[in-house]
């Protein structure tokens, strides 16, 4: 519009833009916020409308929740599970990627490749067939199977952000250590390795949060034994009172081990999770 | 010489010219070597791969042949087609890839235009404690677990008279809305969901792509006197074109088999008002234990996951030259 000169034009392009940004900080944190007050809220003031906004905190919710049967047996489940998990990818998906970025051999490419289609499969068509033969095996509702099945998703995304890591290190030190006698196992444990310490941070973050945050998988695979946290939690939800004050509660419970993995390791979840879509 | 002398020497000063300094004879047996050592280190994982990823899938395609019954397994028996025969005259499989088709399309589209938006929104504004705080902020969702994410949504917000946004909706005139038991209204929650909790990743992507533009670029433009909209439409998506092809490729893959947050806020209901084809196969496997019927809705993802990443990288080497 003419009536504007160039400077009010900047001027309410970027207010409109603060606008915008302020709009999403609210949208992506409310939900969150809203659940961690809620999980602290006293009984009589979380069905109310308007919202209570002011309250008195109490932990009275977490102390139901943990007297839940199945809260704390999903939780210390979860951690089994997602701890090796990441033991177990690691040890698979560490060397594979040492295999592929540093050695030429036959199918290489092929394989490599074959890797990366398996990130592409549904996982319900992998779920269907492999619940049917854990069930015939006998091996419903125990670890070995979550874990195995967990690591269809950890094991390829290792493998390739492996792949980038040793790459980026130079070869030399590995060739010359090679020369002096070493040999490539010891090259790649004693001297590659070291250098790629992030890559493993990234691996294992990446593969703990998609442990401890999947659910389909242990939606059907998991019995008594073995049932986690996030199958856990729906029953809050089920009886004809929904608790929404120990829901809450062990909603924050679920999500507090993963934001403090956020907050202290920002740059390697940033990293891991646009894999693939960022470079560098 | 002897090589190990010979690269002592060289002190690895110009170290990646050893390679090409080595006795051929030398160089084969350190390839044989490498050979038969990369593939010992490749094999766990092959292994691995095989018997959880590969087997199964097969198994997946033969057991859409069978009439099976989880409680009784004495009573499969091997029916060919019918199967599948039996899926294309299911008004309930239709409905649920017309769903699938709406809720890919629609929550990819809304990720990477809202994505785009805020990085675009962000690169302009350079106040630093706002950049960093919302960096952080959207982290949230994309790392909290969809099952919370979608018993938050159906319970803190969504529900009539005390959620959140309900509650927001009064205020604001609309009155309560039935979000998750009016089916076209249900449709539209989970696909808010979605991009709720996965619009984050586009906006990460289109940030770092945006991070590698020169100032210069724009500043000249500024110069050219090119406006804000040529700008965006001349500078910012050729920039982003390679990004916004990735995030669309991406996010597609991860719609077509989104779950846990559909499942845990409607279930796939009401009725099948939000069954996209992945629920609608869970449901047959685990809900009605059919796993043959089951299976051949699996094994029909499969393909459609299969031929649409082998297409959209086809489109995308395509683009690249």
């Amino acid at each position: 519009m003419g009536v504007l000169t160039a400077r009010q034009k900047v001027l309410l392009a970027r207010s409109f833009m603060l606008v915008v940004l302020l709009a999403a900080l609210v949208v992506w944190a409310l939900p969150v916020i809203w659940t961690l007050a809620t999980s602290i809220k006293p009984r009589g003031d979380i069905f109310t409308v308007p919202p209570t906004l002011v309250f008195r905190p109490s932990i009275e919710h977490y102390q139901r929740a943990l007297r839940f049967l199945g809260i704390v047996d999903g939780i210390v489940n979860s951690l089994i599970i997602a701890f090796f998990t990441v033991l177990m990818t690691l040890l698979v998906a560490v060397p594979a990627g040492y295999g592929y970025a540093r050695t030429r051999f036959r199918f290489r490419k092929t394989l490599s490749f074959y890797t990366l289609f398996t990130q592409m499969a549904p996982q319900i068509g992998i779920l269907i067939p492999f619940f049917l033969m854990i069930n015939r095996a006998g091996l419903y509702d125990t670890y070995p199977s979550i874990i195995l099945i967990h690591m269809t998703i950890t094991v390829p995304i290792s493998i390739w952000l492996m792949i980038t890591y040793f790459e980026t290190i130079p070869k030399e030190m590995e060739e010359s250590a090679i020369v002096d006698g070493a040999s490539r196992f010891g090259a790649f444990a004693r001297i590659a390795l070291p250098q790629v310490k992030g890559g493993v941070a990234v691996c294992s973050i990446l593969a703990f949060i998609e442990s401890w945050n999947e659910f389909l998988f242990v939606s059907t695979l998991a019995g008594r034994q073995t049932r986690t946290v996030q199958v856990a939690i729906f029953s809050f939800l089920t009886t004809e009172e929904t608790m929404w004050g120990p829901f809450t509660a062990t909603g924050v419970m679920i999500m507090a081990p993963v934001i403090v993995i956020a907050l202290v390791a920002q740059k390697h979840i940033v990293k891991g999770l646009t894999f693939g879509a960022v470079k560098g | 010489m002897n090589p190990k002398r010979r690269q002592k020497n060289d002190g690895g000063a110009s170290s990646s010219s050893i390679g090409n300094e080595e006795s051929p004879k030398r160089r084969l047996s350190l390839a044989k070597g490498q050979q038969r050592f990369g593939f010992l280190m490749v094999t766990p994982s092959l292994v691995f791969l095989l018997v959880v990823f590969t087997f199964p899938l097969l198994a997946l395609i033969g057991m859409s042949g069978f009439q099976m019954q989880l409680a009784r397994p004495d009573a499969d028996s091997w029916i060919g087609l019918a199967n599948y025969v039996r899926m294309l005259s299911d008004a309930r499989f239709w409905h649920s890839i017309r769903l699938t088709v709406i809720y890919t399309i629609s929550t990819v589209v809304l990720q990477v235009a809202i994505g785009m938006l805020l990085a675009v929104a962000l690169s302009a504004n350079l106040a630093g404690k706002l950049r960093n705080l919302l960096r952080i902020v959207v982290l949230l969702p994309m790392i909290t677990a969809p099952v919370v994410v979608g018993l938050v949504w159906r319970t803190l917000l969504l529900t009539q008279r005390y959620g959140l946004l309900d509650f927001v909706f009064i205020r604001l005139g609309f009155g309560t809305q039935p979000w998750l038991s009016d089916p076209s209204l249900a449709l539209v929650s989970v696909i808010v969901i979605h991009t709720w909790q996965w619009t984050p990743f586009a906006f990460l992507v289109f940030l770092a792509s945006l991070a590698s533009v020169p100032e210069e670029l724009y500043e000249a433009a500024m110069i050219d006197r090119a406006s804000a909209l040529q700008r965006f439409r001349y500078i910012t998506v050729p920039i982003l074109r390679p990004a916004i092809v990735i995030v669309i490729i991406i996010r597609v893959m991860v719609a077509l088999r989104a779950f846990a947050a559909i499942f845990s806020a409607t279930g796939g209901g009401p009725g099948t008002a939000t069954e996209i084809l992945n629920l609608f196969a869970y449901r047959t496997a685990f809900t009605a234990f059919n796993l043959g019927y089951g299976a051949t809705l699996g094994t029909t993802l499969l393909v459609i996951t299969t031929v649409t990443s082998f297409v959209f990288f086809r489109l995308r080497s395509a683009d690249q030259q």
